[in-house]
């Protein structure tokens, strides 16, 4: 009896350490196999190269151009990190002037919910016509994509602290800063950081997007003239740049995040998964 | 020895018009300085709504809530509350969230080594100082919590089911500690409770509070000797007191 108790629960650490060898392979795997799927059907099924080259061309005919491709992508994010940054310093005290003044939160509260609903996009062309082809406008256009969401979680966050703390701080009879910087500070930065995550993955879509509409350098400006001139590998090369360079600002958004926070529970699951 | 409390005609409710909930009371109840009592009731009675109340952190619909003689108006700061929730936050260890309530109060920490440690030892949390609460179980969360309300030497104790969470072994030792503590420094303390037993154990009087809206049904005057231990618990009048209690929740209908 005990032997089969024994064999019954062998099982488990078998199927654990299949699990821990997939979690490690399964992703480049999984990505490897994509490329090779790409690579193959370009073949397979003749795929003219002007439509859709296949990676081994795009590697080769990016690192070609990666001089100028590096460039651009240094320039995209300039204005990426600057309208980022601005936004990220500005938002957060509007959010809190916002949660705690009565005339902001209705006069500046409904005007940043209907400005986060319009498409900021939409605004790129005035400020281009406005400010003309240079820095300014991108980062314009970059800072309204972030600034919107950082604003929107701020007030959410120092909204939202929980009944019983406030009251255990109103019962210390502790005043309005000590209280915001012991307490009211430490429990909003959770949710300040969903809108900084939010904000860091809409700024580059917002810098490739105000390149587009109007610009004669970065890598919006270079897929927009690869493309027009047929050449779909290097647009593919700068799009592979673009991707690199928002998970750059994620990822480091999210550091900043593991450091800042590492007691919150989002955390803490990650930690221990 | 701690504060006098008393209430006069109050009541407490929540919302108007139809989505109206009414709380608490009307009420009245006098506590004199150093007294133990008890607010014992079923679920939803209001007992909560009342220890806010006596807090100075709810005010009431209706009549006032006065302490030493004046009027409470605003968030008493004399006192040390222990809420129904603990109030942990998840940034700082055990040790540092005792130390917020003194911080936040602009008390030096430093100043207060050794009334720390014994609180730590006293609901043994020793060696869980600088653990974070997520680290901690419910039960354990609840007894830093406790540490947390007691820190800074309050005379009055507002303790909503401070021993809740707590097993049966565990609850019984802190129960010791507080009717010690209670006996030597005589605080004014209002305990809420579900449990009759706990009520008999360590009050002076208990308020019977009935089923929504709360009212103050009954005050009953506890005539047990001191410190009740085992042997009081043990005892025919300590056994009797609990079966009269019982007796009138059987006919509230709750039990
Ligand atoms: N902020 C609030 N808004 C509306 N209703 C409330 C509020 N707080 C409490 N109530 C209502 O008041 C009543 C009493 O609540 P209270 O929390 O005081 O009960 P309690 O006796 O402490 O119950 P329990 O033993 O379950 O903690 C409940 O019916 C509850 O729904
Ligand atoms: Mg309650």
């Amino acid at each position: 009896m005990s032997d089969g108790a024994v064999v019954k629960s062998d099982p488990a650490p078998a199927t654990r350490g299949r699990f821990a060898w997939s979690k490690k392979w399964l992703m480049p795997l999984f990505f490897l196999g994509l490329f090779l799927f790409w690579e193959s059907s370009v073949f397979v099924f003749s795929i003219p190269r002007y439509i859709l080259p296949p990676p081994s061309q795009i590697i080769a005919r990016g690192w070609a151009d990666i001089p100028l491709i590096l460039t651009d992508t240094f320039i995209t994010g300039g204005e990426a990190v600057i309208g980022f940054a601005i936004a990220m310093m500005l938002a957060v005290p509007l959010g809190l002037a916002i949660t705690f003044s009565y005339v902001l939160r209705h006069t500046l509260y409904p005007l940043c919910v209907s400005l986060e609903m319009t498409p900021k996009i939409a605004f790129a062309p005035l400020f281009i016509a406005w400010l003309g082809f240079g820095l300014l406008p991108k980062v314009i256009i970059v800072f309204l994509v972030c600034f919107f969401p950082i604003v929107l979680n701020s007030i959410l966050a120092f909204g939202s602290l929980s009944e019983e703390l406030t009251r255990f701080c109103r019962s210390t009879g502790a005043g309005p800063w000590r209280t915001f910087i012991k307490v009211r500070l430490p429990a909003a930065l959770p949710q300040i950081f969903v809108g900084y995550k939010y904000a860091a993955i809409n700024a580059t879509v917002g810098a490739t997007i105000a390149e587009f509409i109007g610009s004669d350098q970065g890598l919006g400006f270079y897929i927009q003239i690869s493309s027009g001139n047929q050449r779909p590998d290097l647009a593919f090369a700068a799009i592979f740049f673009l991707t690199a360079l928002g998970l750059a600002m994620f990822g480091a958004v999210t550091l900043i995040e593991k450091l800042v926070i590492p007691w919150d529970i989002s955390q803490r699951r990650r930690s221990k998964a | 020895m701690g504060a006098s409390i008393a209430i006069r005609g109050v009541a407490k409710s929540f919302g108007t018009g139809k989505s109206r909930v009414d709380a608490f009371g009307p009420a009245d109840l006098d506590i004199a300085p150093g007294e133990f009592v008890a607010l014992l009731g079923p679920s939803g009675c209001g007992k909560s709504t009342l220890l806010l109340m006596l807090a100075g952190l709810l005010e009431p619909s209706q009549g006032e809530v006065i302490a030493d003689g004046r009027q409470i108006t605003g968030p008493r700061t004399d006192i040390g509350i222990m809420f129904q929730d603990n109030t942990l936050v998840p940034w700082r260890s055990v040790r540092g969230n005792i130390d917020l309530q003194l911080e936040l109060r602009s008390l030096d920490p430093r100043g207060y080594e050794a009334r720390i440690k014994d609180l730590i030892r006293t609901v043994h949390l020793d060696g869980f100082e600088n653990r974070a609460p997520y680290e901690l179980s419910g039960g354990m969360q609840q007894r830093a919590a406790f540490c947390q309300a007691l820190v800074h030497e309050p005379q009055t104790l507002l303790l909503d089911e401070p021993l809740g969470k707590l097993d049966a072994m565990t609850r019984e030792a802190i129960r010791r500690d507080l009717q010690s503590l209670w006996m030597r420094s005589k605080p004014t303390v209002v305990l809420v409770t579900h449990s009759i037993e706990e009520a008999v154990q360590l009050s002076t009087r208990i308020c019977v509070i009935t089923p929504r809206p709360g009212r103050i049904e009954k005050v009953i005057e506890v005539d047990l000797p001191w410190p009740r231990d085992l042997e009081v618990r043990k005892s025919a009048a300590f056994v009797a007191e609990v079966a009269a209690i019982h007796d009138i929740f059987r006919r509230f209908g709750v039990l």
